[in-house]
């Protein structure tokens, strides 16, 4: 019987030419003719550990002749530059770059990120000069939840240089190398705007495609789409007039008490009426500054004042909210640390009712687990991590 | 028969919660009660979204709801604590309990603190 492991060289033959050692022993090289003869031939087998033949397929050889050929510029990456296999030649042989990095999928394009400058002067301005996020996501054009990510990381990042841990740098660099940025200078401020700081994702209700005559005599604005497709009745003639007469009254009006916002529908169909784009887009004040512009072109100085007051506003309703929402929550919840106990217990006031637990018993607001109904946690096929994203 | 307020055991095995109920004293633990005044949750909770020195100092929290006023109405009519449940409701502070205690017992408000100090200490 022939041994089985036989008397042949063991050399890693994953990923042969990623190191430049590995292709000289057993792989065949494919720009030579001898190993040529030895890729067809059954003998070339690499595998020691098996006495069965594996032939070279054919798209393996491609993928060898591939990297040994054309895909061999794609090793190492030019630093600051893309390095996607998009790019291709161009008749005077310099290689021009794209930020597309899927052959197959041309219409995505990869997005530029933030420089290590942009990202310390986002966390400066927040953390050192106080500013609001908002306002530092419209002086740098980066979304609101992007700036906030940032403050967060950085925070991270330093609590861990102070514990003394170690950062992932070589690899942050090479992020940085390879992909488009950013960049930031101080005195002279971002390269380029980094982003749409007021989009807005599709709402759900406004998906369903309707038919709604209206007569042309009537104005039908954003207002009154909203309206329609939350199916509640139009607005009174006295206020969609007002609402005209100072349209950023009417946006402040619901972003700074949202709980104003009318309710339509009954029981568990309950929800509130959909706003205009114009309120739930994430600064809604630059749309007023720049009617304001429009308005008064000649007014500069008085158009900031007021688009800084309105900031201020928006900020101080929002601090308020938070504020009163906290009071809140600390109203309905007692905390209670028993000296010599090592916890502390949390009692939060709950109501139990006709109108809680229904009339079978088994409502949702009411306080415990239910009786009678199975718990399905562990049924098959039951999804327990969150399947959407509240935006 | 007597009314009780005790505690019937829901969640998976080595994750105990508790409805905080009012049932009939011979029915079994986790049998429908007369009415679930509220909950309590004995695993402890970390607590989250802290600054690094409030995280140093934050101690474990366990959860209870309660519906004060049914627990107030119960005690009222007469039902009664089981051991547990009279832990928690030291916690809760229902002043029900200490005249209850006070009356049935006739002890003094210097020994009620007592007694409750001494519950607390078990929690």
């Amino acid at each position: 019987m022939a041994p089985r492991i036989q008397n042949q060289v063991v050399s890693n033959t994953l990923l042969p030419y990623l190191s430049s050692s590995s292709t000289s022993t057993c792989l065949p090289r494919l720009s030579t003719s001898s190993s040529q003869a030895l890729a067809y031939s059954p003998r070339s087998s690499c595998r020691s550990f098996s006495s069965s033949v594996a032939p070279q397929t054919r798209q393996r050889r491609e993928m060898f002749q591939w990297l040994s050929g054309p895909g061999a510029r794609f090793k190492n990456h030019v630093p600051g530059e893309t390095n996607y296999l998009t790019a291709r030649k161009t008749p005077d042989g310099k290689l021009l770059r794209t930020s597309r990095p899927f052959i197959d999928n041309q219409q995505y394009r990869s997005e530029p990120i933030l420089s290590v400058d942009l990202q310390n002067e986002i966390y400066d301005r927040v953390v050192k000069h106080k500013k609001s996020v908002r306002a530092v996501s419209v002086e740098l054009d980066v979304d609101m939840r992007r700036v906030a990510a940032v403050v967060r990381l950085m925070e991270l990042q330093k609590k861990m240089t102070d514990e003394g841990k170690s950062l992932a740098l070589p690899y942050g660099r090479a992020i940085h190398e390879m992909l488009e940025k950013t960049e930031y200078e101080h005195g002279v401020g971002a390269s380029r705007s980094h982003e749409n700081i007021n989009d807005l994702p599709s709402h759900r209700l406004t998906h369903p495609q309707i038919f709604y005559p209206v007569s042309e005599s009537r104005q039908f604005n954003r207002v009154d789409a909203g309206r329609v497709f939350s199916g509640a009745p139009a607005l009174e003639h006295e206020e969609v007039a007002r609402n005209a007469v100072d349209p950023y009254a009417a946006v402040t009006r619901v972003t700074h008490k949202p709980s104003a916002i009318e309710m339509v529908g009954k029981g568990d169909e309950e929800h509130q009426v959909l706003q205009p784009a114009d309120t739930r887009i994430p600064h809604p004040h630059l749309v007023a500054k720049e009617r304001d512009s429009l308005n008064h072109p000649e007014e500069t100085y008085a158009n900031r004042k007021v688009y800084n007051e309105r900031l201020r506003a928006e900020e101080k309703a929002q601090e308020d909210r938070r504020l009163k929402a906290e009071e809140r929550r600390a109203k309905r919840m007692l905390r209670v640390q028993p000296e010599d106990s090592r916890f502390e217990f949390r009692i939060q006031d709950v109501v139990v009712s006709r109108e809680t637990t229904g009339k079978n018993g088994r409502g949702a607001a009411a306080p415990g687990r239910r009786y009678g109904v199975p718990a399905n946690d562990r049924k098959k096929g039951e999804v327990k991590i969150p399947t959407r994203v509240v935006v | 028969m007597v009314v009780r307020i005790r505690l019937s055991r829901f969640g998976n095995r080595h994750q105990p919660f508790y409805n905080i109920v009012v049932a009939q004293a011979r029915s079994a633990r986790d049998s429908k009660p007369l009415e679930v005044i509220g909950t309590f949750n004995p695993i402890p909770q970390r607590p989250t979204n802290l600054s690094e020195q409030e995280a140093r100092r934050a101690k474990a929290y366990k959860e209870i709801s309660l519906d004060r006023s049914r627990a107030r109405y119960w005690l009222g009519v007469g039902a009664q604590p089981s051991d547990s449940v009279w832990k928690l409701m030291t916690l809760v502070r229902l002043p029900l309990l200490r005249r209850r205690l006070s009356i049935s017992t006739t002890v003094t408000d210097d020994d009620c603190e007592i007694i409750t100090t001494r519950l607390t200490h078990c929690c």
